[in-house]
């Protein structure tokens, strides 16, 4: 066994929310490790940023809505007294937005005022404060014209006319026009049948810029943008979707992503590359039964030892929270809360978890919303509502309050309490 | 005397007398030998300790497709490479008579294990893989001539 790593700050996960509590710490000069098992939801990111869904919007009309994403997250943590966002206020959540923008500027867009509105892969239209660059030029509201969807013939997993006939419902309500093409797939590309693999064959010398000629070609008359399947290119330096847009001579953009998601493995990728970037410290390895902050712990044949920690597991993808019976939480063996308001409390953990699900379908489902009880300053809580830890810190998914797969907040609260989670690790932990 | 009473009669004769009787006097070996006459010729063998463990480490796959960023099937055809490891074994690790649909896939498997460290829930991949390959590998009689063999 190596030597111990010593560090100031140790982050154990490596997604949206460890990624960001590990950037913004090393940004305050902490030396920092970061511990992670596999990919986890982040890796399954649709290609869109949610932060803030506006609550006021008529469901049928998404493009109407004009709530600026600031405003939406504090109506959302005013309505919701155990969300993240009230927890530790949204009064940092435009500066921890481009914090994270400027940290993964190679995968992420810059953000505007207002959201963007994007097709996902079936049709329909998604609002969201940030997204990839990759997808940055689909924005609805930014056509200025034709929208032509383009459907590879190759590939059978994107429907084209599914796609253009579900966005031309919103041709009346701010949308653009929209007319699906089909393009063969150029010979330079090879065939293939998984997203994955022809996202890795896009980015082989030539094979955009041969897509790109075919997309010209096939061009309804008068297109002012090309609407792709979510395939271009699994590396974000590979520049696949500047490349098609140069060749086709008009701004090219994917469609959001469902999983296995090309989108997801692109912004997991540039994490590990700006980890690495940053002088951080990664090690693979799980840490089910760690002890508590300072001591000496375990991970992928290495002994780490750091005075502060911070937390970002997630949820039941990333294995922050599990389904044993009873939900638990691995990492550390702290308490985990189920349920919200009145009724919330950390008995409602140890109930089984179908109990923790509610038939009325459009309802808060506790079990959906488990995760850590957390303070103002992100420290975990115990069952008695004490910090467990003075230099215990967690961020993301693994704190409770919020539905992270379907509420609309997800990678906006892995970024602002992963953002808050380092500046406040990085404030007592550094030298 | 009516022919539904007749009925009723000869099947209470049946079912009080002459079946446990049979029973009784008649017994046709283990229950292990009696499956396997009653299902073996349907391509169904009976489930053993290491397969239960194995289809329980399998049923925590959620389906993600994360394993496929690392899976070499690449190799494989694009039909085979298309259907994926994770849902070889998560379509057909239960059923014996299936198991054969899924061979292709798990023959294309390279071993090299660069799935199992991306599996978000822990799920070990090559360790049911190499499984799956050696039950749909095995001469087990009848199941050898394919799923639906038992079929006219």
């Amino acid at each position: 066994m190596s030597a111990p790593l010593e560090s100031d700050v140790l982050v154990v996960g490596g997604g949206m929310a460890g990624a960001m509590a590990a950037l913004a710490a090393r940004g305050r000069g902490a030396r920092v490790a970061l511990v992670a098992r596999a990919p986890g939801a982040t890796a399954l990111s649709s290609g869109a940023v949610s932060v803030a869904p506006d609550l006021t919007g008529l469901p049928g009309a998404p493009l109407a809505s004009r709530r600026p994403i600031l405003e939406a997250a504090a109506h959302l943590a005013a309505a919701r007294p155990d969300h993240p966002y009230a927890v530790v206020g949204v009064a940092a959540l435009g500066e921890a937005l481009a914090f994270a923008a400027r940290e993964l500027a190679a995968v992420l867009a810059p953000p505007l005022e207002r959201r963007r509105f994007h097709a996902t892969a079936f049709g329909t239209a998604v609002g969201a404060a940030m997204c990839q660059r990759a997808t940055a030029a689909g924005d609805l509201l930014a056509v200025g014209g034709l929208l032509a969807v383009a459907g590879l013939r190759e590939h059978v997993g994107f429907d084209a006319a599914l796609v253009a006939a579900g966005l031309a419902r919103y041709a009346a309500r701010g949308g653009p026009p929209v007319r699906a093409v089909e393009v063969a797939l150029p010979a330079v590309v090879e065939p293939a049948a998984r997203a994955l693999d022809l996202a890795r064959a896009l980015e082989a010398p030539g094979a955009a810029e041969a897509l790109g000629e075919a997309l010209r070609a096939a061009l309804p008359a008068g297109a002012a943008a090309a609407l792709l399947p979510p395939v271009l290119g699994l590396d974000a330096a590979a520049r696949v979707p500047e490349r098609i847009a140069a060749a086709a001579g008009l701004p090219v953009a994917e469609t959001l992503s469902d999983v296995p998601s090309v989108p997801g493995l692109r912004l997991q990728r540039a994490i590990a590359a700006r980890l690495a970037e940053a002088g951080i410290e990664v090690v693979r390895g799980d840490v089910a039964g760690a002890p508590a902050p300072g001591a000496p712990l375990e991970a992928g044949g290495r002994v780490l030892r750091a005075a502060t920690w911070i937390l970002a597991t997630g949820r039941f993808v990333g294995g922050g929270v599990a389904r044993r019976g009873v939900l638990v939480e691995p990492a550390l063996g702290l308490a985990v809360q189920a349920a919200e308001g009145r009724e919330a409390g950390v008995h409602l953990s140890g109930r089984p978890a179908a109990a923790l699900t509610v038939r009325d379908r459009r309802a808060p489902q506790p079990l959906l919303s488990a995760g850590l009880r957390v303070d103002a300053t992100l420290r975990p809580l115990d069952e008695r509502g004490r910090p467990v830890h003075p230099r215990l810190f967690a961020a993301g998914a693994v704190i409770g309050g919020h539905e992270q797969a379907t509420d609309g907040t997800g990678l906006g609260v892995a970024i602002l309490t992963g953002y808050l989670a380092g500046l406040g690790a990085a404030g007592e932990g550094a030298p | 005397m009516t022919p539904s009473l007749r009925a009723l009669g000869y099947l209470g004769w049946r079912a009080i007398v002459a079946h446990p009787l049979k029973k009784l006097f008649h017994r046709r070996g283990t229950g292990l030998e009696r499956f396997s006459e009653a299902y073996v010729s349907e391509g169904l063998v009976p489930t053993t300790p290491e397969d239960r463990a194995i289809g329980e480490a399998a049923s925590a796959c959620i389906a993600c497709g994360l394993c496929e960023a690392g899976c070499d099937l690449a190799r494989a055809e694009p039909a085979v490479r298309a259907l994926g490891l994770h849902a070889a074994f998560r379509l057909y690790s239960r059923s014996a008579a299936e198991l054969p649909l899924a061979r292709e896939a798990l023959e294309a498997c390279a071993g090299c294990e660069g799935c199992d460290a991306l599996c978000p829930t822990g799920v070990p991949i090559s360790r049911i893989v190499r499984h799956l390959r050696a039950r749909a590998a095995a001469p087990a009689g009848p199941r050898a001539r394919g799923p639906l063999s038992y079929l006219p």
